[in-house]
């Protein structure tokens, strides 16, 4: 092994200070411990993709993140900044961070354009007018302009998580956090959504994203970081962990998942 | 045995009259309990004890107690205790409204409940308040969701306020058996109320019905 590989390159940190912070997080549900002493880092423009064994914590990690989950010990810092413990300036820290979800959760009783509109108009106070706007450029972004009256009913999987990106990208947040944004979409319709989250990291959109989506992570992801038992068991550029990966358990959860390498 | 039906055209004035008391009855009734409700219920899934108490300790008193005995509760009790006379009308009205809403406000938590948590958190992601996100994003979803639900208890509250007849309402009920005592034609005053409670009913039970057709049905 050589000593590039062991302290692999991680290039967009050069000279910056990391955007988002793991110090040693704990987080646990009665007596099972989701995370035990998670240490990671995001630097601004990265796109860092959590992989790993369902319940291996990488979602409860995403939802510590914005605060969605409280955690137990350690500190989550955003900018620089812990997140804070009272719930009014957390709600200040949560419109920075953009959060796509599973099972979309697009609001059924509003339109597409409704729910792209409805974070900057209910938490910015911005005019339904603006909010339109720049709702309609947001879903023309993601290939949706012509469903803006369509209601998630009436939209396909991947045409609700696309509209879900628009609706987080709407409160232009500086990270956004993809929680597993195509394990819920028929195999037809996950290229769509994953080609709107490529779009996005060209751009230089800071993303976390936990995935299944092992190709994604692949070329898409500037880092990688494999979670087990709700540890970090390796983290490193995408060439290290899919092609020459250094933990057993990372082998395993790879030659697992029939990842060949 | 002989029947007279000619007493009813003379009553049907007063008969009509009546009817027109049980539905403004029942109007107003709703008109108080859905907002009651909403508010009842936002006490019993408030986070704060006190709240949370005040609000089920309502919820469990009003539902168990009957209607009947409320209405005389407050018609004859709050003059003693509080030194409040209010007239027939306002005393049923305001009996059952204090029942309705807190049927009401078990409706809305059923339904608030009903929402899945994913509905909140992404809500919440965009930076929304508790509050904003109930008012905004869960009951929109929960209304309409309770919507057949809330029909059922109108079609039974119409019915029910027949019991404030007991304090005096001079609703439909209460005129028709007033009209009963002074003529004595016993089942033609009883047919024609039934008619007319029927022919009231059955549309607002169709009604129900269709609501049920169109929003019963979940996700």
């Amino acid at each position: 092994m050589s000593e590039a590989q062991a302290t692999p390159i991680r290039p967009k940190s050069e000279g910056r200070e990391p955007i988002v912070v793991y110090d040693r997080v704990v987080k646990r549900f009665g007596s099972f411990t989701a995370l035990n002493g998670v240490v990671a880092q995001v630097f601004p423009g990265e796109v860092v993709c959590l992989i790993g064994p369902s319940g291996s914590g990488k979602s409860t990690l995403l939802r510590c993140t914005n605060k969605l989950e409280t955690i137990d010990e350690g500190a989550v810092i955003f900018d620089g900044m812990p997140l804070p413990a009272e719930e009014s300036l957390a709600r200040v820290v949560r419109r920075r961070m953009g959060m796509v979800f599973q099972s979309f959760e697009l609001f059924p009783h509003m339109t597409a354009i409704g729910n792209v509109m409805s974070g900057p108009m209910t938490v910015l106070g911005t005019s339904a007018g603006q909010a339109r706007e720049e709702g309609m450029a947001l879903l023309a972004k993601v290939g949706l302009e012509h469903k803006a009256e369509s209601y998630p009913g009436e939209l396909s999987g991947g045409q609700q998580q696309r509209v879900a990106i628009a609706r987080a990208l709407a409160m232009k947040p500086e990270v956004m956090l993809f929680d597993e944004p195509t394990s819920a979409l028929d195999p037809e319709t996950v290229g769509e959504v994953l080609a709107v989250m490529r779009k996005l990291a060209e751009e230089g959109m800071t993303m976390v994203v936990v995935t299944h989506e092992m190709s994604f992570a692949n070329r898409v992801g500037d880092w990688v970081i494999v979670f087990d038992h709700g540890r970090v068991v390796e983290e490193g550029p995408p060439g290290q962990i899919f092609g020459n990966p250094i933990e057993k358990r990372t082998q395993d959860f790879l030659s697992h998942i029939g990842w060949s390498m | 045995m002989t029947f007279d039906w000619s007493v009813l055209w003379a009553s049907l004035p007063a008969l009509l009259d009546g009817a027109r008391t049980t539905v403004l009855l029942t109007v107003l009734t709703m008109a108080v309990s859905i907002p009651g409700g909403i508010l009842i219920m936002l006490l019993r899934v408030a986070p704060n004890r006190t709240l949370n108490a005040i609000g089920t300790v309502y919820v469990e008193v009003a539902r168990n107690i009957p209607l009947i005995l409320l209405a005389f509760w407050v018609y004859y009790v709050l003059p003693l205790l509080l030194d409040l006379r209010l007239p027939p009308f306002w005393a049923g009205l305001l009996s059952l409204s204090l029942i309705i809403s807190a049927y009401n406000a078990e409706t809305f938590r059923a339904g608030v409940n009903s929402i899945r948590r994913g509905q909140s958190d992404a809500a919440l992601a965009l930076g929304m308040s508790r509050a904003q996100v109930m008012r905004k994003i869960i009951l929109p979803q929960a209304g309409r969701r309770v919507l057949p639900i809330l029909a059922n208890t109108w079609v039974s509250l119409f019915k029910d306020t027949s019991l404030v007849s007991v304090i005096g309402v001079h609703e439909l009920a209460f005129t028709a058996l007033q009209i009963r005592t002074t003529t004595f034609r016993v089942l033609e005053i009883l047919t024609a109320m039934a008619v007319i409670y029927w022919a009231m009913g059955y549309p607002q039970a169709k009604l129900v019905d269709w609501l049920h057709r169109k929003y019963g049905v979940v996700e």
